[in-house]
Parts: structure tokens; C-alpha cells; sequence
């Protein structure tokens, strides 16, 4: 580290409400040097959004106010400074990359002019300039083909690439920092490897500070210089990135850092034995070359119309008590094969068998076992919930419709299913909206529970929570697959986690099964060049193992860009 | 462009409604008490003029055989005579389509005008007294009846201060223009209380959105963030709004043009259905829908070209 650049002091922000006054940033402290890269580390809530936020004077909401401290950019007091003044910092000294692209980017804008916009402005150039400008930063994030992507609106992106769009959009104004809040939170793993390498590429190059804001320590090992780990408004504890995770001498950094899900993994996947021999040979679920698909664009004068085959010719077996892990990319067909399987997708070929019956040949039978014998639980734990029902009428309702359990005795069902999920039994009389992401997820399995299910299909349930709460759900699946014999569809684009918990995983890739195994023979000995890529490319919590952002063939021309990255060509 | 395909497919649609419309309104028409034959005639024509006036107009036929006269004229492009008029339909709808297409124009542009800033004002300063003041005024907009408001912007601004004429439609230019002013007005300003609305309530959802918050990340000034990237970005919402206003619109005329006493095709319209002139009802009806049906057809245009993330 060089030149301090930035110089945060006691910096404090409350919000304002009718009742006290309640503060968000409790006296943070920081230091940013040029051409450093400072990893902000801790939970949802803690702050971190809100600190860079207000480094800027941008503050979410006109209830928070900047109670104290100072901000020095190079001896300026960005605190006291005036609106006007502002103006120049935002953009031209201190950039913003957000998580996710697909909403801060104007979609109505084509992507050029929104990168030449910030050229203008900050720059003063002419429209011919700044769009000969605009094209060169198109290349320098990644862009292969700068003239035509400078007209394309962002819906015509893939994920990765809005992504580099956005870092476009905030070097267009060639800032002295960047700060980058969760940007790959909301990307496939391949793809996060690669704007993490081209963020640290484009410090190399231009001597960029940049404040990366993140949940995941394995991004933070990978990429940056020093950690500060915040909770509830205040950074607990701060030092270089090796001393930090070396020796955390915070109990919650030390928690964080037992919680994250890195590949060698300290807690072996259940091994259920006992529970195979138990179980009768036929298989609880059988599906076999399955192919969906979906229209895409009909085409009016081509006649034929397209179809995007979303699953192509997929074959699986679970066997009763199996904890079955599938991983790929979006994209890739998890969550068709999901949907499919429990009747939700239409099937244009091929057969999905529950205990034997057959979806295709005997759809009403089936799909009438599937609703009583399997369950789903989803992403987002608190959209999935009805808002407008507390959880112990959830669950009696569920309960009721299933007509397995006596009226009278719902109550009591619905006390066992609470304490089966780890929740207080007065969960019940509450609403989502005054419970956390972790709880709401909770309740969900709770109501796929309440079915009694054989088979529990839970796709990316964990994905949208914070590293410590993953860890607690991934703990509770694995304890109910001990007591209760489940049967787990484990759906996730997280390795980590389905190594930690399944079995058996089964890779796919363009709606195809590229590999499928034991977890532990897969993850420590790809055969499918897929495979090998997917895992070397997740950011492992140890800074000696360096990441690889290797380049993916995709079939796809837009997304198939996304591969072409930015290799060190020089 | 593919995305504008359906400029192509869509008119193929507009037929079965066309053909549903033409049913209605020919029914419709018949249903109304009376007889045209008897309104030429008066009370105390024979029956055997009347029978006359009946066979000749084609009315004695079954309905059957006269719904299948009226499609086999409209698919020759001709919609009868007029028994009031004694000229074609169509020539007589032709005399009659500027002054309703100027109305109409005119009203949109005023209330587009008008609505833009006064929602502009409001989502900009929201909650403060600017705020309240275009709630206020637009709510007032919604609430007086329009036919009350054009009579209340005669007595004022023709009567009473001379401004423009009190009715009428003039032979030049200016003063059509002049003719049309109070009556585009009179229905601005309602049409622009709905707009205005609909738009600050977008535009207050856009002002918050993580694309304004990112043009406000890289410095752009609140005049830019707000007309280059919330603006155009709030406008999708209410051009749908506008065009179903608009089909209301084009049937408004029938009020508004009787009470200005211009001679567009709602005041054919009343003075058709008074008479019982079947043909002229048909031949207006059947206007006014395929206007509507136009309309919306280009707020599905304006809505493509507005956001380049829709597909239709």
C-alpha cells in the first residue's frame, strides 16, 4: 500500500423515526490507499452498503442523516463539501458498480451512450469523442465487439456481460476509486472468477482503489489487500487480508470464517448407509430422456417455429434417503428439471417416474402423488410466503388440504413441525414481514414438511441468504435427512455448499448431465472439462489458492462473450 | 427489426373485432324505439308511403337478409345512404372527419402539454406545497364533469372576455384553430388530470430507482438524471394510459361537439340516431371503432419504440 487516498473518521449515520433516533453507522473508520483493494465484509444489515453510500452523500433514503465524522479525499472534506462540488466527486473521483447490473443500467438507453454519457460530462469531450472513448472502454472491459455492443440496449446481455457493462459505465469517468457493492453476487461462478480478474486487472493497470463490498470471504480472499469485517454498523476488526484470515481475532470474523463453505471441506457429507440398506432396490424417482422445450420467437415468415430446448435428453435415478445435489449454471436446466418433475413443465419427450407411476402415460395419478409425497422449497424464503397469512395458518392450511392429519390435531402438528425446523413454537401467530430471511426460509421447509413428504426438491433455497444463516439451513437439512429419511433434490450454483451436504452430484450444463458421482469422487477428480472449470473457478477462502477464471466454449454468441473474457493477452 | 413484427400480424386481429363491432352496433341501432320511415314522414303519413319509404331503404327485409346487405356493402367499401341526407355514407362521414380529427388531435397535444410539467413539477418536489397544488388541481380535473367545464370556459373567456369564439368551426386555418381552442381545452382538461397522475406516480417510483440512483452515483446533475433517464423511463405506463383515454375520447366527441355546435362526426352521430337514419349510426359507429382500434394499435407502436425491452 502506497499514499493514503481516502480517509474515513468516526463516521456516523442514524436514521430518524418517530421514536429514538436509531443509529445504522456507529463511528467507522477507514483507510484507503491508491491502488488498493479494500474488502468489506459482513451480513446483510451490517452497514456496509450504506457506509460507501454515504461516502458520497448518496444515502438511500431522506430518513438517514450523516450525524458526524469526516470523509478526506486527498484533504477535502467530502462531508462539508457543497452539492456542486459533489457533482465532480460522484462519478469523476469516486465510481459506483452496483449487485445488480439489470437495475441500475438504463434499460431504455442504449449501453454506448450510457458509458459515453459520463464522458461528457466529467470529460467535457464532443459526441464524436466521447463515443471513440466510450468504444475503447467497451474493449478494455471485455467487449469483443465494441461498434456493435455500444448500440445494444443491457436486456441483450447475459448477466456477466451488464456487469462489465456497469464497470464500463463507472471507469467512463476515470475515477480515482471505485466502489463495488456485491457485484457478483448475482453471477454463475465462471463468470464471477472473471470480473473479479478483470477488476484486479484494471487496478494493475491504472492504479484504481477499490472498496469491494461482499458476504462471500472466499471473493475477498481471492482479490483484495486488506479486510475490514463490519456488523451492526461498526467494523469489528480490520488488517491485511493474510494476517485476518490467518488469525481473526474477532469471535464473529471467527464464526464467518468457519461458516464459509470452502471446497475442502472440514465436515464430510452424511453418509447414509444405513439408511440404503434399509431402502427397497426400486428407485423413489426416475426420470428418463427427458426433453423439454420452449418456444422461442415464432417466426412468422420462417415458417418452422423455434424452440429453445431447455432440457436435452436428461436421465436421473434417486434413490429413497438420497441427498442428490444438482449444480450448473442459470441457464444450464436446474430448475426446468425441477419443474418438470414435480409436473409443472409440460414434457415433450421422454418419462418422469414417482414410485413408478409414470407422468407422462398416468399424469392425474401422478401429479396427485407428487402433491401429497413431494414438496418444494424456494429461493426467496420471504416472496414465497403469503404476506398476508402468519406461518401457523400457512402450515394449517397446507395441513387441512392434505387431509392427513385429524382437524384437532393441527395445532399440535404445527408445534411439531415448528421445533422439526428450529423455530419457537409462538412463530406461528407472526407474519413474513417481521421475520428474517433465515426464519422465512425456515418456515418454508416447515410447509413442505407439513405435507410429510418423501421427496423434498429445494431449488437455490439457500442462495439469497447471508453466509452464516446458509450454514444453519444447510445444517438443518442435513439433521432432518437423519431423522426423517428425506429424500433431498438439492438444486444450487454454490459447489461448495452441495459438496458440504449431498452425496451425490449430478452436473449440467446446456440441459444436458455432463457428470454425475459421489460428490467426493467428483469434486476431487473431474472427468468433464465443465466440471473442472465450474470448481476451479470458485474463489477458495485461502489466498494461496488462486483462482482460475478459465474460458467456458458456450454455444450461445452473446452469452458465448462472456467466455471470451479479458485474457492477459499482453 | 423483429421486434416490430408485429406491425405485420397484428391487422389480422383487428378483423374479428371489426366484425364483432359491425354485429353490435347493427343491432343496436334496431333496437332503438321508432322508425326512420316514420320520422321523414311524420305522424301522419299513410301506411302505404311509409311501406314505401321501407322497401326502398331495404327495411322490410328479415334482419338476417339486412345485417348480410350492410357486410356485403362494407366489404365493397360502401355503407349505404343516408335517409336523412340523401347522400352516401361515406361521402357524408368524409365531409364530416376533420373537424373531429382536429378536436381530437388538438386535445391530445394540450393535455400532453399540460401533464408532462405538471408531473414533472409534482414527482420533483414530492410532498411539498408544488406537490399538493398539481394533486389538487388534477383531482379538481378528474372531478368536474367536462360538459360543465366547457360551458363554464365559454361564459368565462368567449362571453364574457372575448377570447375566442363561442362556437362553430371556421373556414381557415386560424380560424379553425381559433374554433377548436376552447372545446380542446375543455377536454385537456380532464384528459391531462388523468395523465398527469398516472405519470407523477411513475416517475416518483423511477426517481427512486436504482437507475437514478446510478446516474446520481457518477455525477450526473438531478436535471439529467431526471429528464434523460427517469422520463423516458416513466412514459411506457402512461402511454397506455393515453390510448385507452383516447378510444374514450373519440366517443366524447359526441358531447363535446354538441355543446360547441361543431360539425364533426359526433354531431352526425346525434343528429342520426334522433332520426333513426340506420346507415349513417352504422357508418359512424363503425368510424369511431376503427379509430379506436388505430389508436391503440399505435400506443402498441409507441410502446415498442419507447422501451426496446418489449416484444410483441
Amino acid at each position: 500500500m502506497s499514499s493514503t487516498l481516502l480517509s474515513v473518521r468516526d463516521l456516523s449515520v442514524s436514521v430518524r423515526s418517530e421514536a429514538a433516533p436509531r443509529l445504522l453507522l456507529d463511528r467507522v473508520s477507514l483507510d484507503l490507499g491508491r491502488g488498493e483493494i479494500l474488502g468489506l465484509v459482513g451480513e446483510s444489515g451490517s452497514g456496509k452498503s450504506l457506509f460507501c453510500r454515504s461516502l458520497v452523500r448518496l444515502l438511500p433514503s431522506r430518513a438517514l442523516v450523516i450525524d458526524s465524522g469526516t470523509v478526506l479525499l486527498e484533504g477535502q472534506d467530502l462531508l462539508q463539501a457543497s452539492e456542486a462540488d459533489m457533482l465532480a466527486v460522484r462519478g469523476g473521483r469516486i465510481g459506483m458498480i452496483f449487485q445488480n447490473p439489470t437495475s441500475h443500467l438504463d434499460p431504455v438507453m442504449r449501453v454506448g451512450d450510457q458509458i459515453a454519457e459520463g464522458i461528457r460530462f466529467h470529460q467535457g469531450l464532443g459526441k464524436a469523442a466521447a463515443r471513440e472513448a466510450a468504444l475503447e472502454i467497451l474493449a478494455q472491459v471485455g467487449f469483443p465487439d465494441p461498434k456493435r455492443q455500444y448500440l445494444s440496449y443491457p436486456h441483450e446481455f447475459s448477466g456477466g456481460m451488464r456487469q462489465r457493462a456497469m464497470i464500463g459505465v463507472a471507469l467512463s469517468c476515470q475515477p480515482d476509486i471505485l466502489i463495488a457493492d456485491e457485484p457478483t453476487t448475482a453471477l454463475d461462478v465462471t463468470i464471477q472468477a472473471q470480473i473479479l480478474r478483470l477488476l484486479t486487472e484494471i487496478r494493475d493497470r491504472t492504479r484504481l482503489s477499490i472498496i469491494l463490498i461482499t458476504h462471500d470471504l472466499g471473493v475477498v480472499a481471492q482479490t483484495c489487500d486488506r479486510i475490514a469485517v463490519m456488523r451492526g454498523g461498526r467494523v469489528v476488526e480490520e488488517n491485511t487480508k493474510r494476517a485476518l484470515l490467518a488469525a481473526p481475532g474477532h469471535a464473529y470474523t471467527k464464526a464467518l470464517i468457519a461458516s464459509h463453505p470452502s471446497i475442502p471441506a472440514r465436515l464430510s457429507p452424511v453418509t447414509t448407509t444405513e439408511a440404503k440398506a434399509a431402502s427397497p432396490l426400486r428407485p423413489l424417482l426416475e426420470v428418463d430422456d427427458l426433453h423439454v422445450s420452449f418456444p422461442s420467437g415464432a417466426g412468422l415468415f420462417s415458417g418452422q417455429p423455434r424452440v429453445f430446448n431447455a432440457l436435452n435428453g436428461v436421465s436421473l435415478r434417486v434413490m429413497p434417503g438420497e441427498t442428490v445435489g444438482i449444480v450448473g449454471e442459470s441457464g444450464s436446466g436446474k430448475s426446468t428439471l425441477a419443474r418438470a418433475i414435480l409436473g409443472l413443465n409440460p414434457i415433450a419427450s421422454g418419462h418422469v417416474a414417482f414410485e413408478g407411476s409414470n407422468l407422462a402415460t398416468q399424469r392425474n395419478a401422478t401429479l396427485a402423488k407428487l402433491r401429497t409425497d413431494a414438496a418444494m422449497v424456494f429461493q426467496d424464503p420471504y416472496n414465497a410466503l403469503n404476506p398476508r397469512m402468519t406461518v401457523g395458518e400457512t402450515l394449517a392450511e397446507v395441513l387441512r388440504v392434505q387431509n392427513k392429519v385429524q382437524p384437532a390435531q393441527i395445532k399440535a402438528r404445527i408445534d411439531e413441525l415448528l421445533d422439526l425446523v428450529g423455530l419457537d413454537r409462538d412463530f406461528a401467530t407472526r407474519k413474513p414481514r417481521s421475520m428474517s430471511g433465515g426464519q422465512c426460509q425456515r418456515a418454508g421447509i416447515a410447509r413442505a414438511l407439513a405435507v410429510d413428504p418423501k421427496l423434498i426438491i429445494a431449488d437455490e433455497c439457500v442462495a439469497a441468504l447471508d453466509v452464516t444463516i446458509q450454514a444453519q439451513i444447510v445444517d438443518l437439512f442435513r439433521d432432518l435427512q437423519r431423522k426423517m429419511n428425506l429424500t433431498l433434490l438439492f438444486i444450487a450454483h454454490d459447489l461448495a455448499i452441495v459438496r458440504n451436504l449431498c452425496e451425490r452430484v449430478v452436473v449440467m450444463h446446456h440441459g444436458k448431465i455432463v457428470e454425475e458421482g459421489r460428490s467426493a469422487d467428483v469434486f476431487a477428480m473431474p472427468s468433464h472439462a465443465y466440471t473442472a472449470a465450474l470448481i476451479s473457478a470458485i474463489p477458495d477462502i485461502d489466498p494461496d489458492r488462486p483462482l482460475h477464471a478459465l474460458p467456458l466454449r458456450r454455444a450461445d454468441s452473446l452469452r458465448g462473450m462472456s467466455s471470451l473474457s479479458l485474457q492477459p493477452s499482453t | 427489426m423483429h421486434r416490430y413484427r408485429f406491425v405485420l400480424t397484428r391487422p389480422l386481429q383487428f378483423l374479428p373485432v371489426l366484425f364483432g363491432i359491425s354485429v353490435i352496433t347493427f343491432i343496436l341501432v334496431r333496437l332503438i324505439p321508432g322508425d326512420p320511415a316514420r320520422v321523414i314522414l311524420g305522424t301522419r303519413a299513410t301506411p302505404t308511403a311509409i311501406a314505401n319509404i321501407r322497401a326502398q331503404y331495404g327495411l322490410d327485409e328479415p334482419l338476417i337478409a339486412q345485417y348480410f346487405y350492410f357486410l356485403r356493402n362494407l366489404a365493397q367499401g360502401q355503407m349505404g345512404r343516408s335517409i336523412l341526407y340523401k347522400i352516401d355514407v361515406l361521402r357524408l362521414i368524409g365531409t364530416r372527419v376533420e373537424p373531429t380529427l382536429v378536436l381530437v388531435l388538438a386535445s391530445v397535444v394540450l393535455s400532453v402539454l399540460i401533464a408532462v410539467p405538471m408531473a414533472a413539477l409534482a414527482a420533483r418536489n414530492q410532498g411539498k406545497a408544488a406537490d399538493q397544488a398539481v394533486r389538487i388541481v388534477s383531482t379538481l380535473g378528474i372531478g368536474f364533469p367536462p360538459f360543465w367545464l366547457g360551458l363554464m370556459l365559454i361564459i368565462v373567456l368567449s362571453v364574457q372576455l372575448s377570447l375566442f369564439p363561442v362556437s362553430g368551426y371556421g373556414n381557415t386555418l386560424a380560424d379553425k384553430l381559433a374554433h377548436i381552442a376552447l372545446p380542446s381545452l375543455t377536454i385537456a382538461l380532464s384528459l391531462s388530470a388523468v395523465l398527469t397522475r398516472s405519470l407523477r406516480v411513475s416517475m416518483i417510483a423511477m426517481l427512486s430507482s436504482d437507475i437514478a440512483t446510478a446516474a446520481r452515483a457518477r455525477g450526473m446533475p438531478e436535471r439529467i438524471v431526471f429528464w434523460r433517464h427517469v422520463f423516458p423511463n416513466s412514459l411506457v405506463p402512461t402511454i397506455n394510459l393515453l390510448a385507452v383515454n383516447i378510444g374514450w375520447l373519440i366517443g366524447g366527441t359526441v358531447v363535446v361537439e354538441s355543446v360547441f355546435a361543431i360539425p364533426g362526426m359526433g354531431q352526425l352521430l346525434v343528429r342520426a340516431i334522433f332520426s333513426r337514419d340506420y346507415m349513417v349510426v352504422q357508418g359512424v359507429a363503425m368510424a369511431f371503432a376503427c379509430a379506436t382500434v388505430l389508436v391503440n394499435f399505435l400506443a402498441d407502436l409507441a410502446t415498442v419504440a419507447a422501451d426496446p425491452r418489449i416484444k410483441l
